[in-house]
Parts: structure tokens; C-alpha cells; sequence
């Protein structure tokens, strides 16, 4: 039976020693309790006593060596005698610490302004006064998740704007529909993460190494969680969706006219405004009539094909983006859908949209012409296959029969997802839009 | 001062002394083999000092060893397995490992009170031990030891004095081993015997050779049996010597060789074989069957603790508090009726003694008050004061007879008047 | 005012004689139950709490001591070892740390070490608002809740203060009991007759409440009630709780009650770093971070010594205003 020989501790702050001499070499017989080694220590120097009796088999540690404690320096052959060398007792003084690995380098920190969070992790609420921010609570969030309700689209009537238990709480008791999207037939590819709503936390990763953004002045802004969510959003589709761009030039001299002349009365009789995106809603919504695979989704390898038309129009924030839905717009007139834009907007701009007004789209439109600007190429609100971007709408010279004309022209941009849309399709769809408003007769207003 | 003691006693105080110098011989021997963790102690040199002195206790007395008084707890009748398994932090020790050294006690059937490391905390504990006694009627007394240097803690004093004033019957023994880890005795006290401290505290207090065992009984046996009697505590200094370092990670290199030598010499063991052999009391066949014994003992003693396993990693958070069924039971052991703590019995009025009253010296030159008190004053202190004056008449009584003088002296005037 | 009787007066009691008769009632039913301290015995004690014992008991059970607190407690813990169940008065609680190392290593690990239980009280007046000075006005319970080993129990009411003072003497473990002086004549409730006992480790609503929980203890339990009704005048329905033990602390009902409102607010009197109140937001977030539906806030005394000057004392300590404006902001979150 092998006993091992160990390093002692010879005090509580003794961490090593070193074997000075060996009193016996291996084939020696060695009672138990006989000097069988002698040691030095930072403070004292001892004789060891053998711990068995039997042969002293190997010499591990040699003289002159250093050893931390418990270290085995050698082994006994135990003689099988009546007084058994009893186990080796597992040492209960604590083991000596390795010593600590290198630090890991840290990342470099801004020179002056404490550094801004890398992940998208929620944010804690902080009652800010500069309206930028959302929050919540950790009971909210519960409250949410247990309900599958996204608080990004939700307005708060707690400090600051943020969203307290009595907001949660009456929106669950008058919500409808779950926001979760239905059981998808197939289970999603496992290669991209779903790209769904309000569970897309696709981490935010920098092209180059954080140190090289900081140089020279600078302001950190710490990015709102709704910004946060942008970012993902537009990330996650530009890597999901193969986005392809198809432009086409609209005369919308005849709609432009139309509006003219009918915008006074029509505030006045119906107490809202006349804008022209109900005119290229109710063209979208022909179009998506048309061609309905453009009103529809991808889940794996099947494509969904939606019987609601719900169109997402794209509202600039001071804080931000956000996309109200308006529901079943191939159910309503121009007055219908005029009316349904300006309150989604005005409810957007003042934060009392509900959840299930910026979910459930089918095709979404933006309209970056409003700033200026000649046509855009924007990026696909997933799950849609397609967005139209319309430019400026503004005056042009243009070729009309053979004859230089000014006209009010249009560029819009469709963006689509090639996966699911090919260029006929598309092209097709843009000619279908451009006809609509192109002919667009006073009767329809 | 020499009480006679029977053979038996004289063989049992050496048999301790022996066991004492060989159990921790084994300790140091399972120290450097990793067996045992932490720190270990030795009072080698100062074995008759811890055993001596606990011999003079009765079994229904009380103590509270020290490191270096494992040969009390031998003597009280801790088995060497306890000591071992305490050492080396087995399941199977008094505390089941969760303290080690001699930090383990019993209050049941040994009445040992477990030390902490803090110096000097025994001693109000142990004062209350026996004033806790004395009030169920049990006459017990109580003992511990304290170093040179624990005798510079602030709880030293407090517990002394409290002990002092309580006429606690409480043994302390200070053992001056002459250093306090690497500070020599001169360092730590200003004072060439500690035992002057008792005059601080108005106790009686000895001195003693402390390596001479049979003088350590015997003036241990008179302070026990003092005590006990109603004399309040009593202050015992036995002069020793360490003669290892502080503990087994100190070589003591500060001492000087010459001092060593010296006290190697004075070996409380040798000193007492040779003391036994000139009384023929023990000879080389005795001392044989008592190094069988022992060896024998330490044998079997030393396997058990060695076979006994550590405590379980999921009894670190166990015991904290005491809840019910898990822990000692609390109940008083009373030997006399309670109606004799009660008053009428026990009652106490204010007492205005003026003893000394107008004879103290002071700066003014009119008679100032030295002491108002309800304690006469003890045998120590009165020796060197003043022969007591007379408690001075009433003043009460000194007006009227100033009355009557007065009343009588007109009386007669007038009657020389007419 | 002397006892004739065991039976408590009809009459409303203050605080001190609540705890007064704790103690006469506890040493007329149990002999081994004694008394150490300053100034307990002859005096009556430096606030009264001990008059007539002495003359009850006797010398041998009331046991004036010399201004040795370690000498006091170590000595009450050597008696607990033969079986006696010491109450040690500590004249000022201030001075309760003069003990420090008798109370944290002897009678508090007792126990775990070596299966030596200590069934003492080491009581006392604690707490300021009466021009005390940093060294007459301590809080100091958490030193020792911060003792394993140890229970610390700190009442408001008369009736909390006698039953659980008796629950302390029949522990069988060492338990420190903390008087505020503040209440000690401030406040009376009328006594049920007879025996009783309050459970240590056990908190109660005092009052109930929806929309965030006050946590408190002592003095400033009546200070959170009375910003308490303050906060309904403006609808604000504040529930508050008194912890009475600190240690063991009584988590379930914090948590029952914060899972219900889903808001917290502690106040003590203790100074902020440190104080109980960081413990709980600890608790808390632990095992109720999704029911928290605002910060966890506390109301605290300032991290300073117990200044002396009237002013600044009143800055120094709680109020019922500071009480009052962090409730209405953690319940308008």
C-alpha cells in the first residue's frame, strides 16, 4: 500500500518548503514516526517524521527544491502490519492559491467619459426628463413578457413617461390578439435567429475595434432603448432579407391637382387633413392586390400569404421610428385610410399607441421624400417582403408627347426581398402603383 | 505550605505531567505530518503548572484551560483522544471540527469552559461561573490561567475587579512563562511580580516556584480550598519558563541560550523524578510500567483520532443558534432552597458605616471621610491601615446635652440672680 | 412606582414600565433569571426600568457592577453556563461596544463551536431625539446583526416591548434587546393581564396598504405612520410594517407584502451605510425583483455621529416629512 510523503505546514502563513536533507534514500526501511526527511521554511526548520512504517519507496521532491505544501515528495511502500499506516489524511488546511493567472488585458476606456454600454441589455429605468428614454420596471417587463406584450410601442403614464403597472395592467385587460406571430409550421431555421418582433436582440457588434472611435472630443450618448431596437431591427433584416431595389418615376400631377383643389373642403367637411399618402396607400394596396406575394412573409421555406392588407406607414419621431399599422386598408376608402393615418401619427408623435397598432403589417410604405431628398432606398420591416419608399413629390420637365412638360413627378423605390419576390413581380407591382395614381379619378376621392 | 500528599497523589501528578509532555510530543509529530492544521502549542516546561493545579480541583469544580494547559484538561479527565481529534479538526472531536486547539469545553459532565483566543476573556466568564455557583447554592470554585502577557488586557482588570468586589470564589493562575510570544516579561509589565497586581483588587495572591509540582499543589490547594471557604478570589503567579517558541512556526531564536539552558535544567519532570526517587516513592520499574501505560494508551488514543473522519462540508452551516432539541440543555443544578435567595432572606438595605470616619489624611485640615461602605474591608487591607477610632457619639445626642447644660446653667443663674 | 402584585395594572402602561414588569414577571416565574448592571440595583436603574427589583429579588439576584461592560457580559455569560438566564442592563446601549469582543466571541459563537448555547439579554436605551449627543444616542443593532449567532430585536409598542423581552429571557439563545429611550414615556397602551408572549423573528402590518410597503422599526415606526395618514389624505393607501426582530429577519411577510404593492420604503434611524435597509433592497432584489415596480428607496439618518445642537439633530434623524415626500415619490414612480 503506497502512503504518500508530504510537504507540511509548518505555520498558518507558511506557504512552501524547501527539503534540505533526506535522512533515508529508497530501499530504506523506515519505522513510523522515525526522521525520514528535514526541511526549511521561512520561519522554521524541522525534522520530519516518517508518516507509516514501511519502505521508502520514491523520492519525488530532491534536496535543495522548494515545494509548496501538501505537495507529495515521496512514497512509502506501507509494510501490511497490524499498526495499519493509516489513508494519508486529505490535508483540510487550505491549498495554496496558484499564482493569480495574468489579468486579462482589459479594453482600452475612453480617456474622459465613462464608456458607453456595448450590449443591448434593457435598460434599468431611470426617470430622465429628456423624454429619449423607455422604461418600465422589472415587474412591468415580467408582466409583459408574460403576456407578449411589446412595451417598445407602449406609452407609460408613470415618472417620466414610463410604463408603470397600471399601463401594463390595462393593457392587458384590453388587449385582443396575442402579438406573438402563430405557430410557425415548420420550426424556424436554426442558422438565423428569428428576426420576430419584439425577441430580436441581434447583439450590437462594431465593424472596427471600439478604441478607434474615441479620439479627440467627443460626447457619449447612451443609445434609448428604442434606438437599441432600430438598430437590431434594421441589422437583423438587412442580414435576413436578400434586399433588392427597383426605382420608378410617378406623375402625380393629376392626384396633386385633385388634392389641391379638394384639400380645404375636405378639412373642413371631415376635421382632417389631406395629405398624399392615402393616395399611394390605396395605389399599394391595388398593387398588393395584384401581385399578392408581396403582401406576404417567410417563414423558412414557406412563404405566407396574408388575406388582411395592413399597411405600415413609417412616422418620423423627435426620438426616433416608429411603423403604426393601418389595419385592413383594402376595406377603406381615402377618407378612411386619411383619417386612420393622422390619428395613428398624432397618437405615435404622443406616445398612446397601443401594441396592436404597430403590429400585424403585411407591407409597409416610408416616405423620406418629405425632408427632401430624390428617392430612398429603405430597409424591409420584417416580417414583410417589401417596402416603398417614396421620394419628393416635386415639379419637373418631362417628356409628355413628344412635348416638354411640367409635371409634379415622384421617384418611388421598392425594396424587396428576392428570396421571395423576383424582379417581374416587383417590377410589375411598381407599374401597377405608378398606374393607379397616374389615372387616378376624382371619382375615387 | 507543603500539604502531604499520598504516594497515589504524588504518582498521579506525574503520571499527568507525563502524559501531558507525550501527548503533545505525538501532536508535534502529526503536526509535521500534516495531520494536524493550523497552529499547535506546547507548554513543555510548564507541565506541572496546568496539572498541579488542576488536581487540586474537586470533580463538581469548574475550569477553562488555556492553550498551554492541555494537562488541565487531562487532568479533568479529557481522554487524549479528544485532544488529538481537536487538533486535527476530526467529526469525532468535542466540536466536530469546528474549532481546534484547546477551544472545546463541556458543560455538562467536566464543566470545562471552552478558552476563545482573545487573552484574558476567561476570567469575568469564570468569575461568573462561580458567582452563577455560589447563587444555586453548588460551593463551587473555578479556575484559569492566564499568560504574562494576557495579563495586560483591559479585560483582565475588569474581570479581576468585578471578580474582587463579587468575593467571586475564583482561582487565577497567572503563569509568567517570561515571554509573550518574542516580549519579554520586562516589556510587557512594569512590575518584577505580577502577583503585586492582587493588591490593586485587595486579594490574597501566592507566589510559587512553578516547576516544582508538589509546591504548585499545595499552594494551589490552600487558594482552592480558600476560596471555596468565602475568601474571595485568589491570584496564583507561577514562575516558569517556555521553553519552546509561541507556537510550532516560531524557533524562538530571541531567547537567549544562556536563559534555556538554565530552565532545561529545571525541568519540572526531571526535578519531580528525581524528588520521587529520593522519597522512594517511584522507582526505574515504576517508571517503566508508567512509560508502558502511557505509550500503550497514546497508541490506541492516536489510531482513533487518526481513523476518525473530517466533518462533512454541509455542517459548515449548521448550529448557529440553538433551537430546541439540537443543543445543550439549559438547567440549573440547585443545591440549596431557592427561599434562601429570596428576601427576606437575601435582602439588603442601604448600610452608612463610617468607619474611618474624621481619621483619614487628606489636604484640608479638618477631618475628611476615607471610606463609606457596606463591605468590611479584608484581612490584606486591613493589616497596614489604622486601628479603627470609635465611632463617634450621635450628634443628635451631643445637642441635648447641650441643652440640658445650657437649661440648667440659667436655672441656676437665675435661682443667684433672685 | 412599586410592583405589589404580579398582575399588570388595568391602567395604560408607558413603554418602560412595560418593560419593567418583563423583567419582574420573568424573575418572580423563574429563579435562575438574575440581573447584572449599573446602577440597577439601589438606583432602580439610570431610566427606572429596574425599580423595585432589588427590592423584590434581592442582592444576590439584582447585581450592581462596577463600569466593567466586558466584566458584565463576560461574567453574564459564564452564569448562563450553569444554567442562569442573566439579563445584562447596559446603562447607555452606546456603551454596548465596550463589550465588542465579549458579546461577539464568546456568547455569540458559542453555540457553533462548542454546543454552548449563552441564554442571556444584553439590554438597554438606545436611540436619540432627546438631546443626547453622539454618545447617549446610539443605534448599534448592526454590529451585531451582522453577528451569526446573535438575535437582535428592537420594539415600538408596549405590548411588543414586554412580550418580546419575555421571548428574549426564554430564549435559549443570546439575544440583544433594544429599547429606544425616545419612547420610553412618550408612549402608553393598555396590557392584557397575565402571561403573554410576542414571537421573535416575526414582523406585523400595523397598518394595511396597496400601494407601496413602508418598512420600519422603533421610533420610527410611529413616524412612518404618521406620514402614513399624511399619504392617504392625498390617496396614497401606504402599508407599514413593523420588523420588531431584525435578526432573524422575518422575510416572508416583507415579501408577502411587497409582492402586493410592489414598493418599498425603509426607514430607520440607524445612519444610512450600513443599515438595514441596504439588507432588504438586497432581499429583495433577490426574491422579488419581478414584483418590483419602483427603486427601492429608505429614509435614513445622516452618515455622521449623533450630532448635540437641537437644528442639527433634527437634520440628522428621519422625520415624518422626509418619511412622507419619499412615499409620495415612489408611489407617483
Amino acid at each position: 500500500m503506497a502512503v504518500d510523503i508530504v510537504m507540511p505546514q509548518m505555520g498558518e502563513s507558511i506557504f512552501e518548503g524547501t527539503i534540505t536533507k533526506w535522512l533515508k534514500k529508497p530501499g530504506d526501511k523506515v519505522e513510523r514516526d522515525e526522521p525520514l526527511f528535514e526541511i526549511s521554511t521561512d520561519k522554521v526548520d524541522a525534522e520530519i517524521p516518517s508518516p507509516s512504517a514501511g519502505v521508502l519507496k520514491e523520492i519525488k521532491i530532491g534536496e535543495g527544491q522548494t515545494v509548496p505544501i501538501q505537495t507529495v515528495v515521496g512514497v512509502i511502500d506501507a509494510a501490511g502490519s497490524a499498526a495499519a499506516a493509516p489513508a494519508p489524511a486529505k490535508p483540510a488546511a487550505p491549498v495554496v492559491a496558484p499564482p493569480p493567472p495574468p489579468a486579462a488585458a482589459p479594453l482600452p476606456k475612453p480617456a474622459t467619459v465613462p464608456a458607453p454600454a456595448a450590449a443591448p441589455a434593457a435598460a434599468a429605468p431611470a426617470a430622465s426628463k429628456d423624454g429619449g428614454r423607455i422604461h418600465s420596471s422589472p415587474l412591468v417587463r415580467r408582466m409583459a413578457k408574460e403576456h407578449g406584450i411589446d412595451l417598445s410601442a407602449m406609452s407609460g403614464t408613470g415618472a417620466g413617461g414610463r410604463i408603470s403597472k397600471q399601463d401594463i395592467e390595462a393593457v392587458i385587460s384590453g388587449a385582443s390578439q396575442p402579438a406573438a406571430p402563430a405557430a410557425p409550421s415548420m420550426p424556424p431555421p436554426a442558422a438565423a435567429p428569428g428576426v420576430s418582433g419584439s425577441q430580436a436582440h441581434v447583439a450590437l457588434e462594431s465593424a472596427v475595434p471600439r478604441e478607434k472611435m474615441y479620439f479627440g472630443h467627443y460626447e457619449v450618448q447612451p443609445m434609448s432603448v428604442m434606438r437599441q431596437r432600430i438598430a437590431e431591427h434594421m441589422v437583423a433584416s438587412k442580414r435576413v432579407s436578400a434586399h433588392v431595389y427597383s426605382v420608378d418615376e410617378i406623375d402625380m400631377t393629376k392626384v396633386a391637382t385633385l388634392r389641391a383643389k379638394s384639400k380645404d373642403e375636405f378639412e373642413k367637411r371631415y376635421e382632417t387633413k389631406l395629405t398624399f399618402m392615402p393616395f399611394f396607400v390605396k395605389a399599394a394596396v391595388a398593387g398588393l392586390r395584384a401581385y399578392p406575394t408581396l403582401n406576404a412573409s417567410l417563414d423558412g421555406t414557406n412563404v405566407v400569404l396574408h388575406k388582411e392588407i395592413n399597411i405600415g406607414i413609417a412616422v418620423a419621431l423627435d426620438w426616433g421610428l416608429i411603423v403604426p399599422v393601418v389595419k385592413n386598408a383594402d376595406e377603406k376608402n381615402l377618407l378612411g385610410i386619411q383619417r386612420n393615418l393622422n390619428d395613428l401619427a398624432e397618437r405615435a408623435r404622443s406616445k398612446k399607441l397601443k401594441p396592436e397598432e404597430v403590429q400585424e403589417g403585411t407591407f409597409s410604405i416610408t416616405n423620406p421624400g418629405v425632408f427632401g431628398g430624390l428617392f430612398g432606398l429603405p430597409v424591409i420591416s420584417q416580417p414583410n417582403v417589401g417596402i416603398l419608399g417614396l421620394g419628393a413629390i416635386e415639379k419637373r420637365p418631362v417628356v409628355v408627347e413628344d412635348a416638354i412638360a411640367i409635371r409634379s413627378m415622384c421617384y418611388v423605390t421598392l425594396s424587396y426581398d428576392h428570396r421571395v419576390v423576383d424582379g417581374a413581380i416587383a417590377h410589375q407591382f411598381l407599374h401597377k402603383v405608378k398606374e393607379t395614381l397616374e389615372n387616378w379619378s376624382e371619382a375615387a376621392l | 505550605m507543603n500539604k502531604e500528599l499520598t504516594r497515589k497523589q504524588h504518582l498521579d501528578l506525574y503520571y499527568y505531567m507525563r502524559l501531558t509532555r507525550a501527548v503533545e510530543d505525538t501532536m508535534t509529530k502529526l503536526f509535521r505530518q500534516n495531520k494536524i492544521v493550523g497552529g499547535l502549542y506546547s507548554s513543555l516546561g510548564q507541565e506541572a503548572v496546568s496539572v498541579a493545579t488542576a488536581y487540586a480541583l474537586e470533580k463538581k469544580d469548574w475550569l477553562a484551560p488555556m492553550v498551554r494547559n492541555i494537562g488541565a484538561l487531562l487532568v479533568k479527565g479529557v481522554p487524549p483522544r479528544d485532544v488529538f481529534m481537536q487538533h486535527m479538526a476530526k467529526y469525532d472531536s468535542p466540536t466536530k471540527g469546528k474549532d481546534g486547539t484547546s477551544h472545546f469545553g463541556d458543560l455538562d459532565n467536566l464543566h470545562i469552559v471552552s478558552p476563545i483566543s482573545m487573552l484574558g476573556d476567561l476570567i469575568p466568564v469564570m468569575t461568573g461561573v462561580a458567582m452563577g455557583g455560589r447563587y444555586l447554592g453548588q460551593k463551587i470554585v473555578t479556575m484559569t490561567w492566564i499568560g504574562d502577557g494576557g495579563s495586560s488586557t483591559g479585560v483582565f482588570h475588569e474581570g479581576l475587579n468585578f471578580a474582587a468586589v463579587q468575593k467571586a470564589p475564583f482561582v487565577l493562575i497567572l503563569e509568567n512563562n517570561l515571554w509573550a510570544y518574542s516580549t519579554p516579561v520586562k516589556r510587557q509589565v512594569p512590575l518584577q511580580n505580577l502577583a503585586d497586581r492582587a493588591k490593586a483588587y485587595g486579594i490574597s495572591n501566592y507566589i510559587v516556584d512553578g516547576n516544582d509540582a508538589v509546591a504548585v499543589y499545595s499552594v494551589a490547594k490552600e487558594a482552592v480550598d480558600r476560596a471555596r471557604a468565602g475568601d474571595g478570589p485568589i491570584l496564583i503567579e507561577a514562575k516558569t519558563f517556555r521553553r519552546l517558541g509561541h507556537a510550532q512556526h516560531d524557533p524562538a531564536e530571541y531567547v537567549p541560550k544562556e536563559m534555556r539552558a538554565y530552565w532545561e535544567a529545571r525541568d519540572p519532570i526531571l526535578l519531580y523524578e528525581k524528588f520521587l526517587a529520593a522519597e522512594k516513592l517511584l522507582d526505574a520499574k515504576g517508571k517503566k510500567e508508567i512509560d508502558d501505560k502511557i505509550d500503550a494508551l497514546l497508541a490506541t488514543e492516536r489510531e482513533f483520532a487518526e481513523n476518525s473522519p473530517m466533518p462533512p462540508p454541509a455542517f459548515a452551516d449548521t448550529g448557529v443558534y440553538c433551537t430546541g432539541d439540537d443543543c445543550h440543555k439549559i438547567r440549573p443544578n440547585w443545591v440549596r432552597p431557592i427561599s434562601e435567595v429570596t428576601p427576606p432572606r437575601s435582602s439588603v438595605a442601604p448600610v452608612w458605616t463610617v468607619e474611618g470616619f474624621g481619621q483619614g489624611k487628606s489636604s484640608s485640615s479638618g477631618n475628611a471621610p476615607i471610606h463609606f461602605g457596606d463591605t468590611p474591608a479584608t484581612e490584606e487591607a486591613t493589616r497596614d491601615a489604622q486601628p479603627l477610632p470609635r465611632v463617634p457619639p450621635k450628634a443628635g445626642a451631643k445637642k441635648l446635652a447641650k441643652a440640658a447644660g445650657a437649661a440648667s446653667k440659667s436655672a441656676a443663674g437665675r435661682k443667684v440672680r433672685r | 412606582m412599586t410592583m405589589s402584585a404580579t398582575q399588570t395594572a388595568p391602567t395604560a402602561v408607558t413603554f418602560l414600565e412595560a418593560i419593567r414588569q418583563a423583567m419582574f414577571e420573568e424573575m418572580e416565574r423563574d429563579p435562575a433569571v438574575v440581573l447584572l448592571g449599573e446602577d440597577v440595583g439601589v438606583y432602580g436603574g439610570a431610566f427606572k426600568t429596574s425599580e423595585g427589583l432589588l427590592e423584590r429579588f434581592g442582592w444576590e439576584r439584582v447585581i450592581d457592577t462596577p463600569i466593567s461592560e466586558s466584566a458584565i457580559i463576560g461574567a453574564a455569560c459564564g452564569m448562563s453556563y450553569v444554567g442562569l438566564r442573566p439579563i445584562c442592563e447596559m446603562q447607555f446601549i452606546d456603551f454596548i461596544v465596550c463589550a465588542f469582543n465579549q458579546i461577539t466571541n464568546f456568547v455569540a459563537k458559542g453555540h457553533y463551536l462548542w454546543n454552548a448555547p449563552a441564554p442571556m439579554v444584553i439590554r438597554g436605551p438606545s436611540g436619540g431625539g432627546v438631546h443626547g449627543g453622539p454618545f447617549h444616542s446610539a443605534n448599534p443593532e448592526m454590529y451585531f446583526v451582522h453577528t451569526p449567532g446573535l438575535k437582535v430585536i428592537y420594539p415600538s409598542t408596549p405590548y411588543d416591548a414586554k412580550g418580546l423581552l419575555k421571548s428574549a429571557v426564554r430564549d435559549n439563545n443570546p439575544v440583544l434587546f433594544f429599547e429606544h429611550k425616545f419612547l420610553y414615556r412618550r408612549i402608553k397602551e393598555e396590557l392584557p393581564t397575565g402571561d403573554y408572549t410576542v414571537p421573535i423573528g416575526k414582523a406585523v402590518v400595523r397598518r394595511e396598504g396597496r400601494h407601496l410597503t413602508i418598512l420600519s422599526y422603533a421610533a420610527m415606526m410611529h413616524t412612518s405612520l404618521e406620514a402614513a395618514d399624511a399619504l392617504a389624505k392625498e390617496g396614497i393607501e401606504a402599508e407599514v410594517i413593523d420588523l420588531r426582530t431584525l435578526l432573524p429577519l422575518d422575510e416572508e411577510t416583507i415579501l408577502r407584502s411587497v409582492k402586493k404593492t410592489n414598493k418599498c420604503l425603509v426607514v430607520h434611524e440607524d445612519t444610512r451605510t450600513g443599515g438595514i435597509a441596504g439588507e432588504i433592497a438586497a432581499i429583495l432584489c433577490e426574491k422579488a425583483f419581478g414584483d418590483l415596480d419602483g427603486p427601492l428607496l429608505r429614509v435614513t439618518s445622516l452618515d455622521t455621529p449623533v450630532p448635540y445642537a437641537p437644528t442639527l439633530e433634527e437634520a440628522f434623524l428621519p422625520n415624518a416629512q422626509k418619511v412622507f415626500t419619499a412615499a409620495k415619490e415612489l408611489a407617483r414612480y
